[in-house]
């Protein structure tokens, strides 16, 4: 299961004047489902066709199975793809292009048939064999896609961007298709896919990348609790960022200036400030605390509770579901997001009109490291 | 029937009669142009023809006469190969072509060359046939430098090849901006993706290219066929019309006796050949997978 299957050295891919990937450096187990997430043009894509040969890195060296893949050509890599389009190929029926790969290594007429059909009807598409592509939904296309690259039992699977051509309803149900094959078989899923939804909700560990470097990898969980940097946070969203320096220290607090107030933030372990140092915290949405603003009660001391404390308006507000994001500025232009559950918001019959206070504790707010 | 149901069944009337006003110009011309001269020529083949003037008959004679004569039967089938053998040449020289300006150039290479496949349509077909005249020829450009190395001469001109050149001489240039219009347009995933399935280079060329490109090509084919099946110039200026094409035979005919029905019958076989032709390639072409 630990064992590395995949490994990234020093990788450096650059078409003419554009990096597309920085000096790479990314190991991925046996068995594991990693999925590469990040804005259009992080290099994220460009990551995934070089394993598949389809990029020839500049510099560096990808070793699959413990070769050296840099001059082995993509037809003899065995790291079968889902497209995006899916690239299903339309003169075939579903079983031929199931069928395709093992034809291209030589296996027999009855015994691909053979298998086609089990790996079709693996996906539920038992009642589609001899459908032609062009005449199967969107879903039984990714179906026949998915069975067309893993009727050759790869160690690992590429996928790159698979669910986005697909209606939201689909890409949840394909979600937890993809999830339970790859438990089931016990490849490695590469998946590349921009969509935070897709990668948090699948994968073993998302590598977050941003300007053709790695930003962050870990677990969904760390990921969106403890975003690594600022580009992560933003790229996560939901996660309201602000910049201070740090103006004193009392054990294990530290209070910090910003231009909407004066914030007490919990040193991590094993970290010191200095006075006067610049620092950058990121707070989640749902951490936040929404009530009314009222003179009466008593103004709060960071330094004392541990609670923070900033009084802002609301601007706009945004229906997920169950789920609402209110959006605030401060008195000096800084804006703030709020995530509350539905119900919570007819207690507080929110208006424009309205002054509120924002709080949160110290320790819920999170050190970015630039 | 309330207004409102009269007003748009006017209206719809008026759409029709509108849609109609538009489509009335190429429907007069097609009548007057070609289906007018069609049916007098499938009324000429009845005809009769004594002391070289033509009279209004409806006799079999001319068909019995045709089908009967063992130099229409040879000319039939001279022509057909002929054809046949320029669409296999044709689609084969122009193949490597048009796979190179779909999948190796840049797409403002891609449009340069297409216009330069183009211009040759600028210049009459009968003076670029005649130019052949002078590298063909006995002492010709070709035969001048194979003397060089110690070859030849060869005769070129009026022989099957000389035939050949002239057809290709015709078709090749449309058959390449055919296929490469077909094959430009292969997305780039079904490529990478035969690759990613194991599939190498060349057999990616058969097992997905050209099953893609399938209709561009088929329709380039069609096209080379229709022009050198029906080509007069090339086989009697090249191939010195020995023996005789189909083209070639109507002019004999109708020169020889005036008899001008017998070369309707003719022209009439010519045109059942070439529709039963374009018609099955084209929905080949066109066939959906049904299973």
């Amino acid at each position: 299961m630990s064992d590395t299957l995949v490994e990234f050295r020093q990788v450096v891919k650059r078409f003419d004047d554009f990096v597309a990937v920085k000096s790479l450096n990314l190991s991925i187990a046996e068995g594991e489902f990693v999925a590469l997430m990040g804005p259009s043009g992080c290099g994220k894509t460009t990551t995934l066709r070089m394993l598949a040969g389809l990029e020839k890195p500049t510099s560096g060296e990808i070793i699959l199975n413990g070769r050296v893949m840099n001059d082995v050509s993509a037809s003899e890599r065995d790291t079968p793809m889902v497209w995006q389009s899916l690239a299903l190929f339309p003169f075939l029926n579903a079983r031929e292009n199931v069928e395709f790969g093992l034809k291209m290594k030589g296996v027999d007429a009855p015994e691909r048939r053979k298998r086609a059909i089990h790996w079709l009807e693996r996906l539920d598409m038992g009642e589609f064999i001899e459908r032609p592509v062009n005449q199967l939904s969107g879903g039984q296309r990714q179906r026949v896609a998915l069975a067309r690259s893993l009727v050759i039992e790869p160690k690992i699977l590429l996928l790159d961007e698979p669910l986005s051509a697909l209606d939201a309803h689909l890409v949840i149900r394909m979600q937890g298709v993809l999830s339970k094959l790859q438990k089931e078989l016990g490849i490695t899923f590469v998946y590349v896919t921009h969509s935070q939804s897709e990668a948090f909700a699948m994968a073993d560990r998302v590598v977050i990348m941003g300007n053709g470097d790695v930003a962050q990898v870990g677990t969904s969980r760390e990921i969106y609790r403890s975003p690594a940097n600022k580009f992560v946070a933003q790229f996560v969203g939901r996660n309201n960022i602000l910049g201070g320096s740090v103006s004193s220290i009392d054990g294990d607090l530290a209070l910090f200036d910003t231009e909407c107030g004066q914030f007490a933030l919990r040193i991590p372990e094993g970290k010191t400030f200095q006075l006067g140092q610049l620092i950058n915290i990121s707070i989640a949405a749902d951490r936040l605390r929404l009530q009314q603003h009222s003179d009466s009660a008593p103004k709060n001391k960071p330094m004392d509770t541990g609670t923070n404390q900033v009084d802002c308006t609301l601007i706009s507000e945004e229906f997920v579901g169950a789920v609402v994001t209110l959006f605030f500025e401060t008195k000096d232009g800084t804006e703030l997001m709020v995530q509350v559950q539905e119900r919570e918001l007819d207690q507080l019959k929110v208006s424009q009109d309205t002054l509120y206070t924002l709080s949160w504790a110290a320790d819920s707010a999170h050190l970015l490291s630039d | 029937m309330s207004q409102t149901d009269t007003a748009i069944r006017k209206s719809k009337s008026s759409q029709r009669l509108y849609a109609l006003t538009w489509r009335l110009p190429i429907i007069v011309w097609q009548v007057l142009f070609f289906v007018g001269p069609l049916l007098f020529l499938i009324a000429m083949s009845f005809f009769l023809v004594k002391n070289y003037r033509m009279h209004e008959a409806f006799e079999m004679v001319n068909w019995q006469k045709m089908f009967s004569r063992d130099y229409f039967r040879d000319s039939y089938f001279f022509t057909l190969g002929l054809a046949i053998g320029a669409t296999v040449l044709c689609s084969v020289i122009a193949f490597p072509a048009a796979f190179a300006l779909s999948f190796k150039v840049s797409a403002n290479t891609r449009r340069w060359a297409l216009f330069f496949l183009i211009i040759p349509f600028f210049t009459s077909y009968l003076v670029r046939t005649f130019s052949w005249y002078v590298i063909l020829a006995e002492s010709g450009v070709v035969n001048s430098l194979l003397q060089f190395i110690g070859l030849g001469p060869f005769t070129m001109l009026n022989t099957v090849f000389g035939t050949m050149v002239g057809y290709l001489t015709l078709t090749l240039p449309l058959v390449i901006v055919l296929q490469t219009f077909s094959m430009s347009q292969i997305d780039k995933s079904y490529i990478e993706a035969a690759y990613n399935l194991g599939c190498g280079r060349i057999r990616t060329i058969t097992s997905v290219i050209i099953p893609l490109a399938k209709t561009g090509l088929v329709i380039g084919a069609v096209f080379c066929f229709i022009l050198a099946f029906g080509d007069f110039v090339s086989p009697y200026y090249l191939g010195g019309s020995k023996p005789p094409t189909l083209s070639i035979l109507i002019i004999d005919t109708t020169k020889s006796g005036q008899q001008w029905p017998r070369a309707a019958v003719v022209a009439i076989v010519m045109m059942l050949t070439l529709f039963t032709v374009a018609f099955a390639s084209i929905a080949y072409a066109y066939r959906k997978r049904q299973r």
